[in-house]
């Protein structure tokens, strides 16, 4: 399977599909939380880590960029960045930056699972690399792994049962 | 001979029903329609055997590494991605609700691996790095057919294990496993 082909598909695709929307409109506005918060994480590093982060900064608007790409193909307005976002915590020093990237990776991550769940295969393909794109820049700025990039830990504690 | 043609067709009309239902149960309320289960039970079985052939790869190089005596750092570094795959497994065998057929129970992780693992060291972790690669991409195959929620579950397992991989290039950076 070509992931390049599909995942162009998705852009170009018309689908009216009001789930895919939203799904895409979530990952949209996760996207422009985290362009927000790595101009304030490469604020605070130097030398290879601020390095990192503007490479991940840019990773970000690329990313954002082809969502609102995908929702005008499906005839959505995509959704207008706010002009300033309530950071999760303050951050005024390398190790609060770092920590911050982890939480904009973090929800990133769930953000694109959304986008997994989605009927249209193109949309699942997409989503499903950006999930993998996320939970890597996670792990490298967290510097370890976790094993469920993404999911709740209440979906883990809480699989589906029959007749629950 | 005329007979085969016809035994094509019928073929691929028994192959071709299944498709359609599965595109009936696409509408726009994923809730209200909820995919037979048959499909996902056979994705998460095949989900489920490639999570214990991870865990069989990293106890054989982890088990090689200790009788040849490596230093304790690369068990230790390895050790906790062993431990994802056995959480993958047991995620994943949670959500199995009808036992195999062919084996009338659970399966275990057990697994025997497909090849022997290699002696320690670089060509071990090589080895390792395959593997998490041709099972992050062989997870992500499985997304297009698996209902809503197991998608999200592969998809997250195929994302934990991509992050194994520079893991495992830093541990031969560093030259902990050789």
């Amino acid at each position: 399977m070509n992931r390049t082909q599909m995942t162009g598909h998705a852009a170009g695709a018309q689908s009216p599909d009001p789930a895919a929307v939203r799904a895409l409109q979530s990952a949209l506005a996760a996207e422009n939380a985290a362009v927000y918060g790595y101009g304030i994480v490469g604020a605070y590093l130097t030398g290879s880590m601020q390095a990192a982060a503007t490479t991940d900064w840019v990773a970000h608007q690329v990313a954002r960029d082809r969502l609102e790409a995908m929702l005008r193909s499906r005839g959505s307005q995509p959704a207008a960045a706010a002009a300033g976002y309530q950071l999760p915590a303050p951050v005024r020093s390398p190790a609060e930056a770092v920590a911050l990237a982890v939480t904009l990776e973090d929800r990133i991550t769930t953000a694109y699972l959304g986008l997994v769940a989605v009927s249209s295969t193109a949309i699942r393909e997409f989503g499903a690399l950006q999930v993998q794109a996320s939970a890597l820049r996670a792990a490298a700025w967290r510097g370890s792994t976790v094993p469920f990039p993404g999911l709740p830990v209440s979906v883990l504690a809480a699989p589906p049962r029959p007749g629950s | 001979m005329a007979a085969h043609p016809t035994r094509r067709v019928v073929l691929a009309a028994a192959a071709a029903l299944p498709l359609a239902i599965a595109s009936g149960c696409d509408g726009a309320d994923v809730l209200a329609a909820p995919p037979s289960p048959a499909p996902d039970v056979g994705l998460l079985r095949a989900a489920i055997t490639a999570e214990q052939l991870m865990i069989a790869r990293y106890s054989a190089v982890l088990a090689r590494a200790r009788g040849a005596g490596t230093p304790a750092a690369l068990a230790a570094a390895l050790e906790p991605l062993a431990a994802e795959h056995r959480a993958h497994f047991a995620q994943l065998r949670s959500r199995l609700i009808v036992p195999p057929p062919s084996r009338g129970g659970a399966p275990s992780p057990s697994g025997k691996p497909a090849q022997p693992a290699p002696a320690p060291g670089g060509a071990a972790l090589a080895f390792l790095r395959a593997a998490e690669q041709a099972a992050a991409t062989a997870m992500l195959d499985r997304l297009p057919r698996a209902s809503a929620s197991l998608a999200q579950l592969f998809a997250s397992i195929s994302a934990s294990e991509a992050t194994h991989v520079p893991v495992l290039d830093s541990i031969l950076l560093d030259g902990t496993g050789t």
